[in-house]
């Protein structure tokens, strides 16, 4: 037996001193008579000795990994926080620092195994030799110890040290960008180092984190140790990077641009990481194309993020924001982001139209940018529908809606509507096309993911979704025929404004609705455009005939209009004085003599009077309303009129006439001496104060409109069932409301279809009760006595 | 003061000068059209019969031409002839 302590203590422990707790490495290796010496003794304990300590010596190789090397590397990366922010330089020379320690250490294991080796081949069993070899075990064992023994910031660590990478390695890129002055260049700091120019330290840098970068490599450490802070900088650098170039910029495409981007420095700068400049091999390319697929994605997504944030812009920018569309068309084939963009536009546009301090001319316009810009975005229409679903909700609740889609349609605006009128196309009806798709099946596309069935299947058909604009906004309200009655009623308006029997314009906006929503709903309107026209040749006819002519006063023009196909007129009065009115007689005479049987109503309240007033020295000529013209009229014979005896004289209730009376009022021509009392003011003095009157105030008045209100016009049809609501409450004594409803839902549905809600019978019933011609109470309705 | 009119520009409406409000046949007001017509007045008129019934013209002409043997006036039974004025 040889003496195992001694043999221990000299020849053992000069060949491992990792036994005696030494990790510093050794350069010079022991002799190979100290191993043949150490075989030979253990030799003798049979093939078990060299065994054992084997082991022994693998096993001191682990414990010392764990708790020695691996806590040492992680000790540098316990910084305190307030180093982290101040000084990223610091950072970076502690973790090229840590990693050489590292190195060494693994050298250092490295020579142990190669020892181990050695002995084994000195020895007998050289059938060991397999399981010794196993130079990967030593890797395994130091990664799997670093990672479970993971500090919580080692990433600040990490990210400190590759950001300054990649800023040493888009230094040129850098320059090449900016076109700075050679001169102030040289007194900037260096962008890669951030030294002086004279001092920069680039190149001395560069050769240190390509030699780290090795290190690491060869530890096989790179991808775990780095992998997520590398990803969580570049994911930054992308963000930046679309930030600066692309926020904002809709007017031409990006996405070609960045994919070079990410080519030329992402994916270069992380070849240079993983291959140190060398030629890659397989594995290191997998790992990196690994990466350029997750990028690719993710810039993809950062970039449609930054469009879809500013999408409203784009709306309001359309047609010039087309390429913009596009890229993020290009985006969402490769990244299902509907979800995302429907809830995010929606939240735009309410915060930006939905709400009063937005005009409804206004809140049109962007409806009608956005159809056209989704549209060009998803030509299913999905999106759009669920986009615009709240604006449509927010229209339908303002009550001039109709009025300015129609205006937009008739007149040049700003939502684009009367251009797309001239195109001239026929609104689809859902029920002609269902043929269509079925012939046209090979064209056929399902409907798009990631949205609830149910919100499709509740819309309307694929045809609906696929609608022009025009019908996009007349479906606001789910109807032609609210729109056509709001046309008819402002083309009344205006022709009784302009009263001046010019219809052209009129005839080609005609024209161009009745193509599009049929020749039956815009009848009456071709009525009343005749009328113009028919009033034009019969005025120059009564003009022309020589009896008509004698003794006339005053030239009458008329417009003549249908009334069963006008929109009813208001019930405001007039009573012409009697001069005048027999000047009307004359060509109502002859108007009966022209057109034998028929006769004429005249609406003296409505129209247009040329006057001239001679006051004074001063003469006056202007065109006013009847009503105007008539007050003035009466102040020719009595210059002092009270507001009730002119009011019972004329027939216009006393706070309607003192209304028109302010118009003289104004251009100084009657005063209120007392209160109720006009005085005509002749002499010149008293005026002058007013001569600086704007004289235009008289149009202000010509554009009260001459039609009975939408409202009226509707009790008058409700109307029609107030004798089926006597002859029930007679019959039945007293109602609530809902069968009120019911009952006459019934009757409406045989007599031409009147459809009113309970809201709109319960407004009636209530003037009713008003008029005392109902008792309300205990909430049903009965007869007054 | 002294006022002249120079020019009035009025609007009013035409209405038939009938005893009734409706044509009988058609029940659509005077003012209206048959139900055959699109423009009311010159383009769809009214005639009256000696028994003083008037009706649209495009009505009673058919409602004579349904009747092969005697032509009556279908509101008094008498036999129908144009009152021509």
């Amino acid at each position: 037996m040889c003496d195992f302590s001694k043999l221990w203590s000299s020849d053992v422990v000069k060949i491992f001193p990792i036994l005696c707790g030494s990790t510093s490495q050794i350069l010079q290796s022991p002799k190979e008579e100290v191993f043949q010496n150490v075989c030979r003794q253990m030799s003798e304990l049979g093939s078990v000795g060299i065994e054992t300590l084997t082991d022994i010596v693998k096993l001191e190789m682990r414990s010392t990994i764990r708790n020695v090397i691996v806590p040492k590397f992680w000790v540098h990366f316990q910084v305190p926080r307030k180093e982290t922010v101040s000084d990223p330089n610091a950072l970076f020379a502690k973790f090229i620092e840590a990693v050489n320690e590292l190195h060494e250490s693994y050298q250092y294991l490295l020579q142990m195994q190669t020892r181990l080796i050695q002995l084994n081949r000195n020895g007998p069993s050289k059938t060991l030799e397999k399981q010794v070899v196993d130079e990967n075990g030593t890797k395994t064992w130091l990664r799997d110890a670093m990672l479970a023994q993971l500090p919580p910031n080692f990433d600040v660590v990490i990210g400190a040290f590759y950001s300054v990478h990649f800023r040493l390695f888009t230094k040129d890129i850098y320059f090449s960008s900016n076109t700075i002055d050679s001169e102030v260049l040289s007194d900037l700091p260096c962008t890669g180092c951030n030294f002086e120019v004279q001092k920069c330290c680039c190149q001395k840098l560069i050769e240190m984190v390509n030699k780290t970068n090795q290190k690491l490599l060869e530890l096989g450490l790179i991808d775990r140790l780095a992998g997520s802070s590398m990803t969580a900088l570049i994911k930054q650098k992308i963000k930046e990077h679309i930030n600066d170039t692309c926020l904002g910029i809709f007017d031409r495409s990006h996405l070609k641009e960045l994919e070079t981007w990410l080519q030329d420095v992402i994916m270069s700068w992380l070849r240079n990481i993983f291959t140190g400049g060398k030629q890659c091999d397989i594995n290191e390319c997998e790992t990196i194309q690994g990466f350029k697929v997750k990028l690719t994605y993710f810039m993809y997504e950062t970039f449609a993020q930054s469009v879809i944030s500013r999408f409203f812009s784009i709306i309001i920018d359309y047609p010039d924001s087309t390429p913009a569309i596009n890229d993020l068309k290009i985006c969402m084939e490769k990244i299902d982001m509907r979800v995302y963009i429907t809830k995010t536009l929606r939240n735009a546009l309410e915060a930006r139209l939905l709400h009063p301090g937005v005009n409804t001319m206004d809140i049109l316009t962007g409806y009608v940018a956005a159809i056209k810009a989704i549209r060009h975005l998803d030509n299913t229409g999905v999106i759009l529908e669920m986009v615009t679903a709240p604006i449509k909700d927010y229209l339908r609740k303002r009550n001039d809606t109709v009025r300015r889609v129609v205006t937009g349609l008739t007149e040049e605006g700003p939502t684009d509507l009367s251009e797309e009128l001239a195109k001239g196309e026929s609104v689809k009806d859902g029920k002609d096309n269902t043929t269509d798709e079925l012939s046209n099946w090979e064209n056929w596309e399902p409907d798009p993911f990631g949205i609830d069935p149910n919100i499709l299947r509740n819309t309307s058909s694929k045809i609906m979704r696929s609608a022009d604009i025009i019908s996009m906004v007349v479906d606001i309200y789910g109807s032609k025929e609210l729109f056509m009655v709001e046309y008819r009623n402002l083309m009344a308006d205006r022709l009784l404004a302009q009263l001046d029997f010019n219809s052209e314009k009129e005839i080609r906006n005609l024209e161009l609705l009745k193509i599009r929503f049929g020749e039956s709903l815009l009848h009456s309107c071709e009525v009343m455009l005749k009328d113009v026209t028919d009033s034009k040749r019969i005025n120059s006819h009564i003009h022309g005939d020589g009896n008509c002519n004698e003794n006339q006063l005053f030239d009458i023009s008329s417009l003549i209009v249908s009334a069963q196909f006008w929109p009813s007129f208001n019930k405001e009065s007039l009573q012409l004085p009697e001069e005048i009115e027999n000047e009307f007689k004359k060509y109502t005479k002859a108007y009966e003599a022209y057109k034998g049987n028929r006769t004429l109503n005249w609406r003296t309240v409505t129209g247009r009077v040329n006057i001239l007033i001679e006051i004074g020295d001063r003469t006056m000529e202007m065109t006013v309303a009847p009503t105007q013209a008539v007050i003035i009229y009466h102040f020719q014979n009595k210059s002092e009129w009270g507001l009730e005896e002119l009011s019972s004289l004329i027939k216009v209730p006393p706070s309607a006439l003192r209304r028109r009376m302010s118009f003289w009022q104004n251009h100084g021509l009657i005063s209120e001496t007392h209160p109720g009392v006009f005085t005509l003011i002749e002499k010149e003095s008293e005026k002058s104060q007013f001569e600086e009157m704007n004289i235009t105030d008289a149009d202000e008045e010509d554009l009260e409109s001459a039609m009975a209100s939408a409202s009226d016009q509707r009790e008058e049809e409700l109307q029609v069932f107030w004798s089926y609501i006597v002859g029930m409450l007679t019959n039945l004594d007293s109602m609530p409301i809902d069968r009120i409803h019911q009952m006459l839902k019934l009757f409406a549905s045989h007599s031409g279809g009147v459809e009113f809600t309970q809201d709109e019978l319960k407004h009636f019933l209530q003037r009713k009760v008003r008029e005392h011609k109902l008792l309300f109470s205990g909430g049903v309705y009965q007869l007054a006595k | 003061m002294k006022l002249t009119i120079k020019s009035w520009t009025g609007v009013a409406s035409w209405r038939w000068i009938a005893n009734d409000e409706n044509c009988g046949i058609c029940r659509m007001s005077f003012e209206s059209t048959c139900p055959e017509c699109a423009l009311p007045g010159d383009d769809c008129p009214l005639v009256w019969g000696v028994c003083s019934h008037c009706f649209h013209m495009h009505c009673i002409v058919k409602w004579l031409n349904l009747q092969p043997l005697n032509k009556q006036c279908p509101m008094c039974r008498q036999s129908w002839k144009f009152n021509i004025h």
